[in-house]
């Protein structure tokens, strides 16, 4: 299936915790909420401003989702990935 | 003495890149964080270096203690004038995690006029994958030498121990890469431009992992496949490794019909019998479990299946104020609580760790296992129901394990949700690392030295306290008679706090000395009831049980108490170095014993009513 492309023009402003498994993303910001030092650490990690996400699985029952950023996966709670402001940017991605 | 000095980001194959140059056998594990502790050897082929292994940190703006202690060490090196070069290890394919750290390392080190190489690991996986990776362009770009490197296959390392040799131990950088004033963020851009530039290009290897983990992280499979994947594990705990268990009895009662004639002194020859052999012997079985875990642990971590355990159970456990990265240390805990304590260390968070630590006393280990058999043999009928399907004392085996981890987790919740505390929470983020098939000698090595461990460190403290109960059931009649020794006098005065549970002197005796190790439980009541090996031939001691007058209750109780109180000096004595605080240590033991007892005397009023 391919990948369906947003309008650009209806940004859709949202957290990273809300993506679905398949749904790509553009990384805004971080909010207040998220401590300093665990914003940068995310920084390191590669969840930068402007880098695309991937949601890759989304479990049942809150577990904690699984993200593509960059060739690394990791899983995020959503202790953190509920204060990663991110752009939606494509849906129906094929991980 | 030259230091070389080896950094890298977490799960980079640092480790064992370090057994491959020293020889040794440091733990390697596909899994974020095992290098904990700062290891040293000599570095084979190089004379008079020493090559220093540094706990791995995705940064040096440390956000955890352990953090800011690998970030201390690399500091203190570079003012280490014996410290000939920094060796820096990426992982070749995911080069943008690793290359902000590595920048980091190559500004430190100009700083501090330190050589420093990259060494771009993995490139075995890149030759499988057919991935191409520009070290020569890395290496321009950095103005550092870069050396493609497999520490898995031993590939490129003939020219780093060739770099290795050319250094005279005064060996200074030239600095070029002008870092030295860059702040972190720049470092940042600058990572993800490199990385793209000079990575491998193509996503084949994160495609692959994604396959895997669409079926082991799929809501419906994963659970399927992770039940599975954790009754093999049970299944290799409990059944294979009992015949290595009943290898070394048998092994030790040979030994003991060889030897034990052959001493001509009584108190001697008693000493041997019962306490080298019945005390330490009882111990030493236990070993091959020991074995076995370790290896079918390494065996899952390896193959890079641990971390999606860990996600899977990361839910459930945050209700009770844990982490997913608790379940593996617990689930070692369920064989014996010390691996289980040593696997604590993975858990970045110091708050998880602790709670963890006070979890894993909790959960069903194998030294209660005797425990529980003798005493449901005892008391609970050996009927089923359902037509045959369910066993009653099958049953009761299973209520009792379930509720050891339930209480387990109650406590861990409890505590979470009440204390204040000074230790730094960090919330769950885990790099899931590829899948790959497991490297089998590492493992071997790592499940002897664990075993070897686990018989030189607690073997001790259990020789010590054997040494001690056998003295005070020895005298003053030289074994004459148990209830006249000092033992059975401290039986007498410690029978009124276990009277209340419908317990006698005996049974208190069993409690008392089962405080070095649960299992003695058995064998002191063997002892008292005249029964030699007790632990071999459980039939007569619990015809012996059920005559003695104890009551329903009075067994529920125990079994109650059992699988609550911390009765392990071992396990006492490592939660106190792991945890680096005896206080804690101190704490739980007295706070499971208060709460065992109080537990058990519930459960003896409660049981009493109905029996």
């Amino acid at each position: 299936m391919p990948a369906l492309l947003l309008n650009p023009l209806q940004p859709m402003s949202q957290t990273l915790w809300s993506l679905r498994a398949g749904e790509r993303c553009e990384i805004v910001g971080y909010d207040e909420v998220l401590a300093d030092n665990y914003r940068v650490r995310m920084m390191e990690f590669g969840f930068h401003p402007g880098e695309s996400v991937t949601c890759l699985q989304s479990p049942s029952f809150g577990a904690p989702k699984v993200y593509r950023v960059s060739n690394t996966i990791f899983s995020l709670d959503d202790e953190v990935a509920a204060h990663i402001e991110v752009q939606l940017t494509e849906t129906g991605v094929v991980p | 003495m030259k230091r070389v000095i080896l950094v890298g980001s977490p799960n980079s194959g640092k480790s064992l890149l370090f057994n491959r140059l020293t020889g040794l056998s440091h733990k390697v594990a596909n899994f974020p964080g095992i290098t904990v502790d700062v290891g040293r050897g000599a570095i084979q082929g190089v004379p008079d270096t020493e090559l220093v292994d540094f706990p791995g940190t995705y940064s040096l703006a440390p956000i955890s203690a352990e953090e800011t202690l690998a970030v201390e060490y690399f500091r203190d090196a570079l003012t280490d004038d014996e410290v000939s070069r920094v060796l820096c290890v990426v992982d070749a394919t995911r080069l943008e995690k690793s290359l902000y750290f590595t920048l980091q390392v190559i500004r430190e080190c100009e700083r501090y006029s330190k050589p420093v190489t990259v060494l771009a690991n993995m490139v075995d996986v890149l030759d499988k994958h057919d991935l191409q990776f520009d070290a020569s362009g890395l290496a321009g770009a950095l103005h550092t030498g870069v050396l493609p490197i497999s520490a898995r296959s031993g590939k490129g390392l003939e020219p780093l121990q060739q770099l290795m040799l050319q250094d005279d131990g005064h060996a200074k950088a030239a600095p070029a890469a002008n870092l030295a004033d860059t702040p972190d963020a720049l470092l940042r851009g600058t990572a993800h431009q490199l990385a793209r530039q000079y990575g491998p290009r193509g996503d084949v290897l994160v495609r692959s992992q994604t396959r895997f983990d669409s079926f082991f992280l799929h809501s419906v499979t994963g659970g399927i496949a992770f039940f599975a994947i954790m009754y093999v594990l049970f299944q290799s705990i409990f059944t294979w490794a009992a015949p290595v268990m009943d290898g070394v009895e048998t092994l030790l009662a040979w030994m003991a019909a060889g030897i034990v004639p052959l001493i001509g002194n009584d108190m001697a020859r008693d000493f041997v019998s019962d306490a080298l052999f019945g005390g330490i012997g009882a111990f030493l079985v236990f070993v091959p479990q020991i074995f076995v875990l370790t290896f079918v642990i390494g065996l899952l971590e390896d193959s890079g299946y641990m971390a999606r355990a860990a996600l899977i159970c990361h839910r459930p456990l945050r209700i009770f104020g844990l982490t997913g990265k608790s379940f593996i240390p617990m689930l070692s805990g369920v064989a014996c609580a010390i691996p289980g304590i040593y696997a604590a260390r993975s858990i970045d968070s110091p708050r998880k760790r602790l709670l963890t630590y006070m979890a894993i006393p909790l959960m069903p280990c194998s030294a209660r296992l005797p425990v529980y058999t003798l005493l449901i043999a005892a008391f609970i009928p050996a009927g089923t129901a359902i037509g045959g399907l369910v066993g009653w004392q099958g049953l009761a085996m299973f209520a009792i394990y379930f509720f050891g981890m339930m209480v387990g987790l109650l406590v861990t919740g409890f505590v979470s949700r009440t204390r204040e505390d000074h230790f730094t929470d960090l919330p769950f983020v885990l790099e899931l690392p590829p899948y790959r098939l497991p490297s089998l000698m590492p493992l071997l090595r790592n499940s002897v030295n664990r075993a070897q461990h686990f018989v030189t460190k607690a073997g001790k403290i259990i020789f010590a306290v054997t040494v001690i109960i056998w003295v005070l059931g020895y005298f003053p009649n030289q074994g004459a008679d148990l209830g006249d020794s000092f033992l059975g006098y401290i039986g007498r005065v410690i029978e009124p706090l276990f009277s209340p549970l419908g317990l006698d002197w005996r049974y208190g005796v069993a409690i008392f000395t089962s405080f070095a190790a649960r299992e003695v439980f058995v064998g002191t009541l063997g002892t008292i009831f005249g029964i030699a090996s007790a632990e071999d031939n459980m039939l007569p001691l619990v015809e012996q049980i059920q005559a003695s007058n104890l009551s329903v209750a009075s067994g529920l109780s125990l079994l109650v108490f059992f699988a609550i109180a911390l009765q392990c000096i071992s396990t006492v004595a490592i939660l106190a170095k792991e945890s680096e605080s005896t206080a804690l240590a101190v704490r739980l033991f007295v706070g499971y014993f208060a709460l065992a007892y109080v537990a058990a005397f519930a459960m003896y009023q409660i049981a009493s009513v109905f029996t």
